[in-house]
């Protein structure tokens, strides 16, 4: 493996905070057409919700992260842990790192874990995403 | 009633529209233009604009809690194998697949009419 790519793994993410409100997460599920009352409400959040902390904390973005053109980035995989309800009123801070880079079939892969804590100090979710880079 | 081999209701979702896409990047804040502006993502080599796969992981989310109820949702986890585009129409299927002593382990996937699986998920269900 490159060593400018084996340089990436333990990169830290800038942590961000993003507030949970109740009429993004009723935006949120009419987008993917997903209409249970207790997303409607914000009572509850739809399980892939923790995305849009992801964007809308507006921390650090991967192709910044990683040095990636975005035209070459694909989502390879997703991964949620769920430690505690997210709802909103939630104050959600994410931090995270550069877990792991290898190549495969001459492409790039980028394992990030992500840490989702409230403003409790409890742990609420941990996520990973595989990103890869196409050449 | 939950066992091993336990088919779930599949979940049959309207086709997606370009618009649906733009909606999706807004509420999600993914605003990487090779899913909503056509030449950004014919010049990136997509032939077009491809749907987020987080929206169809969404769309798997979605099916979960019709299935369970998604407090009880421990682990989700999926791989995007094949993109999406507008026009195409998913249907999510799921099975319980195992168990241990207080989980019960699944597995889903969203495919099109024609049986193109899109993303393959597992997931973990308190029992």
């Amino acid at each position: 493996m490159a060593a400018a790519l084996e340089e990436k793994i333990g990169l830290k993410l800038t942590p961000a905070t993003f507030k949970v409100e109740s009429g993004k997460i009723k935006e949120f599920a009419l987008a993917i057409g997903d209409l249970k009352e207790e997303y409607l409400s914000g009572e509850k959040v739809p399980p892939t919700f923790p995305t849009v902390i992801d964007f809308w904390s507006e921390g650090d973005s991967t192709s910044a992260l990683l040095g990636v053109n975005m035209e070459k980035v694909l989502h390879g995989g997703q991964e949620y842990e769920y430690l505690a309800e997210i709802k909103a009123g939630d104050e959600i801070t994410i931090t995270g790192e550069v877990e792991n880079v290898y190549s495969k079939a001459s492409m790039n892969f980028f394992v990030i874990k992500k840490e989702y804590v409230n403003q409790n100090g409890e742990t609420v979710l941990i996520a990973k995403s595989t990103i890869i880079e196409r050449h | 009633m939950m066992q091993t081999g336990f088919e779930f209701k599949p979940l049959v979702k309207q086709e997606i529209t370009h618009s649906q896409l733009v909606r999706y990047a807004g509420a999600s804040g993914d605003f990487n233009p090779i899913h909503t502006v056509v030449p950004f993502a014919e010049k990136a080599g997509l032939g077009g604009v491809i749907a987020h796969g987080m929206m169809i992981m969404g769309f798997i989310g979605q099916a979960i809690g019709e299935w369970v109820s998604v407090k009880d949702l421990a682990k989700f986890s999926v791989r995007f194998s094949k993109m999406t585009r507008h026009g195409e129409e998913i249907v999510v299927t799921g099975k319980v697949v195992g168990e241990t002593e207080n989980r019960w382990i699944c597995e889903a996937k969203a495919q099109n009419k024609e049986g193109e699986v899109k993303v393959k998920a597992s997931f973990e269900v308190k029992k």
